[in-house]
C-alpha cells in the first residue's frame, strides 16, 4: 500500500495512459539490476529512482575520468578519479529515499551474474562488451529474468527487449562475438534518450503497464534522425535459449 | 522490371558507406544477396562492412551479412543494416 506521500510524489504517474495505482505498487515492490551505470545505465538507473522502483543494484567498476563527464551523469566534477559504484549510489539515494539502493564496485562474473538476475525482476545491461552483453543475456535467459539491453555509439542507440525463452536473446541477435571497440565516440543525449527508453522498457515490464517491446530491436539514428524498429527473429538453435540446450 | 529499394545503414558504417545513395535501383528478382553484393561494391576504397552487422528486410530481422534467410526483394522495400554496437 502506498502512503499518502508516496502518493503525492508519483501522482503524476498514476492515471490513464501511464501506471494504474496497482502498477505502481509493483514497481516499488521489484528490484532491477543496472549494469554499468555510465552513459546509458546512469540516466536508466535515475529514471527508475525517481519513478519508484523499489531496489536497484548498481553495478559499474572503477574509477570516474574526465572524459566520462560528457555522458555519466550519476557522476560529476568532484568525483574525478573516485570510485563510481559509491558515489553514484549516493546520488541516486538522494534523489528518492523510498529506493534502495546496493552498489556492487565491480562487474558481475558468471556466477554473480546468474546470482544477482535470479533475486531481480528485470536485468538492464548496458556494458561497454559484448563479452558482457551477452553474459547477462545467458543469466537473464537461465533464470527467465527479462532484459533490456541498451548500445551505443556516436549518435545512434539500439534498445533490444528480451522475454526469455519466448523472444531472441542477444545470442540469437548475435550468434558470432562481435569485436571490442574500446573507445568508440559518442555524443551523451543519446547514451541519456536511449539510457531513458531502457528505464521506460524496465517500467512496463515491472508495472504490468503499457507493452513493452518483448522480441524487438529498436534502433534511433540521430545523425540522421531516424527510427526502425525490427521484429527479432528467435533462433530455435541457439545454444543459449533453443530448443535443443 | 527494374526495382527500387531504401537502404538505411546504422551510425558505425557512415564512413564505410559514405557516397552510397539512400536508393539503389536493381534488376528484377534480386535478392537480399544480390543487394548487399551491389552495396559491397559501392563502398568507399574497399572497405567492408562487418560480417557481424544485423540485416533486416521490412521490419524483419533476417540474420547477419554472414548468415541470413535467403529473400526476395520487391519494389519499396527498406533494407536495413546494423552494425553491433556495445558503447556503455
Amino acid at each position: 500500500m502506498l502512503t499518502d506521500d508516496e502518493l503525492q510524489r508519483y501522482s503524476r504517474q498514476i492515471g490513464p495512459g501511464v501506471l494504474s495505482r496497482q502498477g505502481q505498487e509493483r514497481l516499488r515492490e521489484s528490484s532491477v539490476l543496472v549494469t554499468r551505470a555510465g552513459g546509458m545505465g546512469g540516466p536508466a538507473a535515475l529514471a527508475l529512482t525517481t519513478a519508484g522502483v523499489g531496489r536497484i543494484v548498481l553495478a559499474h567498476g572503477g574509477r570516474m575520468i574526465t572524459p566520462d563527464l560528457n555522458r555519466q551523469i550519476l557522476g560529476s566534477e568532484a568525483t574525478v578519479g573516485e570510485f563510481r559504484a559509491p558515489h553514484f549510489a549516493d546520488y541516486l539515494r538522494s534523489m528518492n529515499r523510498y529506493v534502495e539502493v546496493e552498489p556492487l564496485d565491480h562487474e558481475p562474473d558468471d556466477d554473480e551474474a546468474l546470482e544477482i538476475a535470479a533475486r531481480v525482476d528485470a536485468v538492464l545491461s548496458c556494458p561497454p562488451t559484448f563479452d558482457e552483453r551477452l553474459r547477462l543475456s545467458r543469466a537473464a535467459v537461465d533464470t527467465s529474468t527479462p532484459l533490456i539491453d541498451a548500445a551505443q555509439w556516436g549518435m545512434m542507440g539500439t534498445l533490444i527487449v528480451v522475454d526469455p525463452s519466448r523472444t531472441a536473446c542477444l545470442r540469437c541477435v548475435y550468434p558470432q562475438e562481435p569485436p571490442f571497440e574500446e573507445l568508440f565516440p559518442v555524443v551523451g543525449a543519446i547514451s541519456a534518450a536511449i539510457g531513458s527508453l531502457a528505464a521506460l522498457e524496465a517500467i512496463k515490464i515491472l508495472s504490468g503497464c503499457g507493452e513493452p517491446i518483448f522480441g524487438k530491436m529498436l534502433m534511433y539514428d540521430g545523425f540522421r534522425g531516424r527510427a526502425s524498429q525490427i521484429d527479432l527473429r528467435r533462433d530455435p538453435q541457439c545454444p543459449v535459449c533453443g530448443d535443443a540446450r | 522490371m527494374p526495382l527500387t529499394i531504401r537502404l538505411t545503414i546504422s551510425g558505425r558504417s557512415y564512413d564505410a558507406a559514405e557516397g552510397v545513395p539512400r536508393e539503389l535501383q536493381l534488376g528484377d528478382g534480386t535478392t537480399v544477396d544480390d543487394a548487399l553484393a551491389e552495396l559491397a561494391g559501392q563502398l568507399k576504397n574497399g572497405s567492408v562492412l562487418p560480417d557481424t552487422c544485423l540485416v533486416a528486410l521490412g521490419g524483419a530481422h533476417l540474420g547477419t551479412i554472414a548468415e541470413h534467410e535467403p529473400r526476395s526483394l520487391r519494389d519499396g522495400d527498406e533494407l536495413v543494416i546494423i552494425a553491433p554496437v556495445a558503447g556503455g
